[in-house]
């Protein structure tokens, strides 16, 4: 590879990232076991959306039943635990991870092949209907009772292991949007007929992103069944789960490498804040949320902070009537 | 399975069909015209039936009665939600309108939840219970006019469509909402009017439900998947339609959901993917709009 000057932009941009990172791994000797439970529920959730940022965000189709994927990686992860194998955690939780992109392929083939809401829908549907399987197979997944996983109560160990797979989720990312693969599926979101005239076989790449999003879901769903011991079909299939990969995601921002990070962050900090001071509104809190990004900052904190760059820059004056420049151009009067 | 009993069945299923296509009337309409799948709509209907619930519990209006009523307050209801919010991005990408239904529902349903607690209600009346045997079938007489409103605010919901200058405007602003401008149509007034009638609708429709099944304010998201299924079953831009997707949904429903009740989910969803791979019009649906 030819020698690369790196910009001084670039050069404060992985200092910072690199600051932030240490600090990251510094936060358990700094908070309690109790505190360390968000902050692995933060990291949880950044690696969910993550998933879903592949395929709603790059791709560009509205997957709403990623939450199959999580408990398909909670159950294999789970059972083949407590199997007459006893597997080890890792192992288990990557062979969940395969299970789900194996799933994944076999759903998406046919349901890919749908468009817009047909999608979503379709893949709602797909999501109930992985829980009522739960529910009902009892001789394998104990129905609604559930299952439950060796203990293992040490804060730290699920802290370390959600945080390696979110960094190894941001350079996987990093990685796929610049290759060719990534600007295929880019190509697809922004019009599906003309990147199959430019000679793009969508199905497959489609379908790959799709198995690709179950994989980060199914890391997660692995991760969250060891920590939380006992795997339910009403715990580990809930809509909650795939609401709020795509909360986080369009708060930070879809499509960006960083963006469902900062917004599972961000989701994470409200909706501790909102637990403690309404416990009972919380869903309306968070429906306002959704209500005003969908309105204000449907392209996520990721463009703000770009835009806010600019005018510390100087290269930009702040105008107040930026926020509304999403409803200038979408509004109907 | 003996003949009376088969009679019984298809008798529920086809006095089930009427308020299941009353529930998808409205959320068919708001999506033919706008390509807004409304997520809030079984947010409506639970209102619609909380509405009539606290008429007749408060005033003991008769719920019946309290079906225009219902129809009027969802419709401002409707009407304000979406001049003020959903018109401000109606034509982002889907999935923005998409994600605002889905936080006025959660939004709605918590409130709900919140002012008149998840306790599950019913509403009873000196007529609840009493029907009409017909041989070895029994009707029951709620159910009985339950479809007929259903059927007759069908047909003119379809009339007012065709035959009313304010439904041309309608439909012509779901054909091209640019030509439609062209012409005169103020299509942002005109979307707030299809958004108001789909809410309107979905209120009678919760009233109506109010009597016949006990509610709490959870009903509604499983009620707008139902609304899903029937639109798609039925095929988009004829809102009549709904009537066919709703006698089949029903048929289906109680016909493998009897026996097979903790796969009903799994067992619709698989058919209506199969039917949107194979017939992504629908059945009898134009592949015109959405």
């Amino acid at each position: 590879m030819p020698e690369r000057k790196l910009s001084r932009r670039q050069v404060i941009a992985a200092a910072s990232i690199l600051v932030l990172l240490v600090a990251l791994l510094f936060v358990p000797k700094f908070r309690s076991e109790y505190e360390l439970l968000n902050y692995t529920r933060f990291l949880i959730l950044a690696l969910m959306a993550q998933g879903w940022n592949l395929i709603g965000g790059y791709t560009g189709y509205a997957a709403f039943g990623n939450v199959a994927f999580f408990g398909i990686g909670a159950y294999t992860t789970g059972l083949l635990m407590i199997s007459k194998w006893a597997v080890p955690f890792f192992p288990a939780m990557f062979c969940g991870a395969i299970l789900a992109a194996l799933v994944a392929v076999v759903i998406g083939l046919p349901v890919l092949r749908l468009k817009g809401h047909y999608f979503a829908i379709a893949t709602l549907g797909v999501a109930e209907a992985t829980r009522e399987i739960a529910d009902t197979w009892d001789s394998v997944t104990q129905g609604s009772t559930g299952i439950d996983l060796p203990v293992r109560s040490e804060g730290e160990f699920f802290y370390y292991s959600a945080l390696a797979l979110v960094v190894l989720g941001v350079i996987a990312t990093a990685l796929l949007v610049r290759s060719k693969l990534g600007y295929a599926w880019v190509a697809i979101r922004e019009d599906q007929d003309a990147a199959r005239m430019l000679g793009i076989n969508t199905t497959p790449l489609k379908v790959l992103a799709f198995a690709l999003s179950a994989v980060f879901a199914a890391l997660a769903g692995g991760l969250t069944a060891y920590q939380n011991i006992h795997v339910t079909p009403g715990d580990f299939f809930k809509l909650e789960y795939t609401l709020q990969m795509i909360i986080a995601t369009i708060i930070g921002g879809t499509g960006t490498i960083f963006g469902p990070v900062l917004g599972a962050g961000v989701y994470q900090l409200l909706s501790t804040y909102v637990w403690t001071k309404f416990i009972e509104l919380h869903p309306t809190v968070l429906g306002l949320i959704i209500i005003f990004f969908i309105i204000f900052a449907p392209r996520g904190l990721m463009s703000l902070v770009s835009e806010g760059l600019k005018v510390v820059r100087g290269q930009k004056r702040f105008r107040w009537q930026g926020l509304l420049a999403n409803v200038r151009a979408h509004r109907v009067t | 399975m003996s003949s009376a009993e088969f009679a019984q069945i298809a008798v529920n299923a086809i006095l089930l069909s009427g308020i299941l296509a009353l529930v998808a009337l409205g959320f068919s309409l708001v999506w033919g015209i706008m390509n807004i799948v409304n997520l809030a709509h079984g947010a409506f209907v639970v209102l619609g039936a909380y509405f009539t619930f606290y008429l007749n519990e408060l005033a003991g209006v008769d719920p019946f009665v309290s079906i225009p009523l219902s129809m009027v307050t969802l419709f401002i209801i409707g009407f304000i939600v979406q001049r003020v919010l959903i018109n401000q991005v109606v034509r982002a990408p889907l999935l923005a309108t998409f994600l605002l239904t889905f936080g006025l529902e959660i939004l709605i349903v918590n409130l709900v939840n919140y002012f008149f607690k998840a306790d599950l209600r019913s509403v009873t009346t000196r007529y609840s219970g009493t029907g009409w045997t017909v041989g070895v079938v029994r009707v029951p007489y709620i159910r009985l006019a339950a479809l007929g409103i259903a059927l007759v605010l069908v047909a003119l919901t379809a009339w007012f469509l065709r035959a009313t200058r304010q439904g041309r405007a309608i439909r012509a602003t779901g054909m091209d909402i640019d030509a439609a401008r062209l012409t005169g149509v103020k299509v942002g007034t005109i979307y707030s009017l299809t958004y108001a009638i789909g809410a309107a609708l979905a209120g009678a429709a919760g009233s109506l439900l109010s009597m016949i099944v006990p509610f709490d304010p959870n009903i509604g998201g499983p009620y707008t998947q139902r609304a899903f299924v029937i639109s798609v079953l039925g095929g988009l831009g004829e809102v009549a339609n709904v009537v066919l997707g709703a006698l089949l949904y029903a048929f289906v429903d109680v016909f493998v959901g009897a026996r097979l009740p903790e796969l009903s989910q799994a067992f619709t969803f698989a058919a209506l993917v199969i039917l949107l791979v194979l017939r992504p019009e629908g059945i009898a649906g134009k592949k015109f709009y959405a």
